[in-house]
């Protein structure tokens, strides 16, 4: 019979779910299941005692910057004790991916959620809706108006920006043409990252800034820039890629191009791709952020908030220069971004 | 004697280099099976294709009711009461078969609800099952979609549809090819009833002992020309192999 | 119908009124369609899930988070539909959706202050119009320069959204009338979010005409034999160019709904739309080779992927697992498609997976046997 057939292939996808959702309750935290015991965290009042749920939804998943984010999120959490932390995220940076894990989210009545929200508008009355049962904590990227939020914490983009043309600066002395790739405009992370580095480019005359180019985080993309670029400008000496799929981009387009050693790349991030472009020398300076001080800051302050203390609403995180000359260093080694936690 | 309902008249096909047809005459009466045979690239299908509108002469005649016409698409062959059954037999598969009767056809509801789309199913449904029943198509399952149905129950939708619509000829490109002793019986007859109906059945078969059974005369195409007609009940097998294949005088016939 | 047939068919008409099925048979048919057996599926999963964790997942707001969630995907599954029941596919959708948002918030930022129910009307006019125009362009490609509706759709995809990042040079605009977001973002009808009530009526009203209309029926026709049609005297192409033209349409209401909802044209997203309602609608039944499927089953299509996303969020499930079982699910309904059509084109008896597995090697050794 048809539905026999129907029913027999639900039900085993079904087992598998069944299956998946046990394996993965059981292999978090000490706690045991986290929904029952979410909802009637969440009705309690947050003392010392009870435990926490924190739920860390980040920007977009398989990306070093946040799984090095939540390895602060749950070193946090462990630090603290009594904290469960489940994390979520969609599968490409999308705010109509995104909403639906917020909302998913919201059912469970976490303690507290950590967001790098996708869109400054679109997630904007979800994370209102969000912050009236749970404490919010903007991590990395912001909305609109975050006045609900307990805290953001982000790494201090336009001082970043500045100390890449720094980093520049210091390979290329004499001077000369400079590009910026960037992820796309309108994200408040990459288009301060640009604003801080045009600004320390304008302000010096022996460097020439031929523009910002968009690679919709796409290493593909960045790689036909860079080629296209060096047909128009010949002299190009640096580039500063913003993000990671950028820098990785910009050092296979350089290696395409065969002017590997002659243009120096500086990439914002610090992945292990980028790290081995760093090794053989295609890029030669890494500004790397603290996700791992972010996640660490957000669990912090949501708990602070949890427990009635005192929170601060905007924390600036820094960042690292990473050469091939600091990388062996434990300084250098503890920037990099992790692959797990 | 009486005109024929459809009439070709030296007909000429050329594609490029190949001569089709060179002169082909054909002709059915109401209420007569007329068989139209001959062996692989004599022009059979070229010949069919042309009177059913889907395709124009180069040269020749058609004549419908004695009236000289110009099909230029199906559509204008369908309108004069003219219907087509080939070999792929054009059937929706997933629809059932009253929608495959009324595909093209639909009956709409009357007013404002027809212009928006709406039909009117229970109309086709009876009047459709009423049609099939009546030239003795015996369908098993009225909803179900016909792809799912045996090559006989196939080939009887695909007959009957045609026959349903057909108010004056109706051409069949071998309908038992595909089918069983039984099925084929089951064709045959139905393909009688559409003659008892006063329709001009025009039959194309390979199979000569299909022919000689059910057909009234045959029609024997050769190179691209109609070599002999004859009546069905005073020829053989032999003489007809013999005119398809040159062994006889390649005359044409009256 | 001929005369004769028309005669003698009156004659009959009496005699074959009214010949129904008995109840239990047309229930026992309901029960086997595709359709229902998909949304047993969908409710073993609600089951599970909240047996696993019923506080959080058994709740009303999460199911309006579900649903609202499904909203602007059901309104693309129902243009998407009607060109999978044709045999063709839709790339495009997502970015149809991003460039007609783009065209309405451009449209109504421009009028006036921007504000009221009036610029609203225009700037939504805007949306469809451009929705409808990409629908038109796709369906004339497909039907008439017989272009393969996958080729052509993967093009409009990505002209569709470059265009959209030219006219915005890639920043999102966020212009939309308060009463646009207030009322269809955000406004609900004794309770029913609006977004999910507009979906809901544009399902039903794809529901009657795939269904009840003779364009549906033509749109199955087409799809199951387009030859078949034109020798009827189908115009098979201007069929096509009006199934891809409202799925146009409908994207464009979707481009609008997505920029109400979210306040953003959202050019960065929708870039895994397309394939999460062409799941959907395989999911739900519809065959990816044409001829046959409902928009009915498409909802429930689309509503299977969402909660199961939702319940594995509530359950702790990691992220890649959920893509799996996702994908699972959709690689068992095209199996369980492929063994109906199987099924049905030899009249085979024997459709349990279990026989089609066990019995399929054994019927091929004696073939050979008896050659």
């Amino acid at each position: 019979m048809r539905h026999a057939t129907t029913i027999k292939v639900a039900s085993v996808v079904a087992a598998m779910a069944f299956t998946l959702a046990a394996c993965s309750s059981s292999s978090e935290s000490e706690s045991t299941a986290p929904a029952t015991e979410a909802a009637s965290t969440a009705e309690a009042t947050a003392s010392a005692n009870k435990e926490l749920s924190v739920a860390f939804i980040q920007g977009v998943i398989g990306d070093n910057f946040y799984i090095s984010m939540e390895c602060g999120v749950r070193a946090a959490a462990q630090e603290i004790g009594g904290v469960n932390v489940s994390v979520q995220g969609g599968q490409k940076w999308d705010p109509a991916l995104q909403q639906p894990i917020v909302t998913s989210v919201m059912a469970t009545s976490p303690d507290a959620i950590l967001i790098a929200p996708n869109d400054i508008t679109a997630l904007q009355r979800p994370l209102e809706e969000a912050a009236k049962e749970s404490k919010v904590v903007l991590v990395d990227t912001t909305v609109e108006d975050p006045s609900f939020a307990v805290s953001q914490i982000a790494s201090d983009n336009v001082g970043g920006g500045a100390a890449a043309f720094e980093a520049i600066k210091k390979m290329v002395p004499e001077g000369g043409q400079v590009l910026v790739i960037d992820n796309q405009p309108g994200i408040s992370t990459s288009d301060a990252r640009v604003e801080g580095f045009e600004g320390a480019v304008g302000a010096d005359p022996s460097f020439e800034y031929v523009g910002v180019q968009y690679a919709k985080n796409e290493p593909a993309k960045a790689a036909e820039i860079v080629t296209s670029t060096l047909q128009r400008y010949p002299d190009l000496k640096a580039i500063f890629a913003t993000n990671i799929f950028s820098a990785e981009g910009a050092a296979t387009g350089i290696k395409q191009a065969g002017v590997a050693g002659d243009v120096r790349v500086v990439g914002f991030d610090a992945g292990p791709a980028q790290v081995e472009a760093l090794e053989d020398g295609t890029v030669q300076a890494l500004i790397a952020q603290q996700p791992y001080q972010i996640g660490y800051q957000g669990v912090m302050q949501a708990v602070a908030s949890l427990r009635g203390e005192s929170t601060e609403s905007t924390i600036q995180t820094g960042f690292t220069i990473v050469t091939k000359d600091n990388l062996a260093t434990e300084e250098g080694q503890a920037a990099l971004y992790a692959s797990t936690c | 004697m009486t005109t024929p309902i459809y009439e070709a008249r030296d007909i000429v096909r050329t594609y490029g280099s190949v001569r089709a047809l060179e002169g082909a005459n054909f002709d059915v009466y109401p209420g007569e099976i007329s068989a139209l045979i001959g062996d692989n690239g004599a022009g059979k299908s070229t010949l069919v294709r042309i009177l059913a509108g889907a395709d124009q002469a180069n040269a020749g005649q058609i004549l419908f009711n004695g009236e000289p016409i110009n099909l230029e698409n199906p559509t204008d062959a369908r309108r004069r009461g003219i219907e087509t059954v080939f070999q792929d037999l054009a059937l929706a598969n997933h629809l059932n078969p009253i929608q495959n009767m009324y595909l093209g056809r639909e009956l709409m509801k009357r007013g404002f609800l027809g212009s928006l789309g709406f039909m009117q199913r229970s109309e086709m449904r009876s009047q459709g099952r009423a049609a099939f029943s009546e030239l003795g198509a015996t369908v098993r399952n009225f909803s179900g979609p016909v792809g799912g149905m045996s090559g006989g129950q196939r080939q009887a939708i695909a007959v009957a549809r045609a026959a349903a619509w057909a108010s004056e000829v109706i051409f069949l490109d071998e309908p038992t090819a595909a089918l069983g002793v039984v099925q084929t019986k089951g064709v045959m007859d139905l393909i009688r009833r559409i003659r008892d109906k006063g329709i001009a059945v025009v039959l194309i078969s390979h199979s000569m002992p299909h022919v000689l059974d059910v057909a009234d005369r045959v029609h024997v195409l050769r190179h691209g020309k109609r070599v002999a007609v004859m009546d069905a009940k005073k020829t053989n097998v032999e003489e007809l192999v013999g005119a398809m294949t040159g062994a006889l005088d390649g005359e044409e016939a009256a | 119908m001929s005369p004769q047939t028309e005669s003698a068919v009156s004659n009959r008409e009496t005699e074959a009124s009214v010949i129904r099925q008995p109840l239990g048979a047309r229930l026992g048919h309901l029960f086997k369609s595709q359709a229902m057996q998909i949304v047993l599926v969908w409710l073993a999963i609600v089951m599970i899930f909240s047996a696993l964790s019923p506080g959080a997942f058994l709740d009303i707001a999460n199911f309006r988070n579900i649903a609202i969630s499904v909203s602007i995907l059901a309104i693309l599954g129902v243009g998407t539909t009607f060109i999978i029941v044709t045999g063709g596919i839709d790339l495009s959708m997502g970015s149809v959706l991003v460039f007609s948002g783009v065209v309405g918030s451009m449209v109504m930022e421009s009028l006036g202050d921007g504000e009221g129910w009036f610029v609203a009307i225009v700037g939504i006019l805007a949306a469809l119009t451009s929705g409808l125009f990409w629908g038109l362009l796709n369906g004339f490609l497909v039907a008439k320069a017989k272009v393969p509706a996958m080729i052509v759709t993967l093009g409009t995809f990505g002209a569709a959204l470059g265009l959209s990042q030219v006219l915005t040079s890639g920043i999102d605009l966020r212009a939309a009338p308060e009463v646009l977001v207030d009322s269809v973002g955000f406004g609900s009808l004794f309770g029913v979010p609006s977004l999910v009530i507009i979906a809901t009526t544009v399902v039903i009203f794809g529901i009657i005409l795939l269904n009840h209309t003779k364009f549906g029926l033509r749109t199955s026709a087409v799809g199951s034999n387009a030859e078949a049609c034109r020798r009827v005297g189908i115009n098979v192409d201007r069929q096509l160019i009006k199934v891809y033209a409202l799925a146009g349409l409908l994207a464009g209401l979707a481009g609008v709904l997505n920029l109400s909802f979210f306040r953003s044209t959202t050019i960065a997203g929708h870039s895994l739309t397309n394939l999460d309602v062409i799941a959907g609608v395989v999911i739900g039944g519809t065959s990816l080779f044409g001829g046959i499927g409902t928009v009915f089953g498409t909802l429930v299509g689309l509503f299977i992927p969402a909660t199961l996303r939702n319940g594995f969020v509530i359950l702790g499930v990691e992220p890649y697992w959920q893509q799996v079982v996702v994908g699972a699910f959709l690689v068992g309904a095209v199996y369980v498609d492929q063994t109906r059509r199987a099924a049905n084109s030899r009249g085979s008896t024997r459709t349990s997976i279990y026989s089609r597995i066990f019995h399929h090697k054994s019927s091929t050794n004696t073939n050979r046997k008896e050659s």
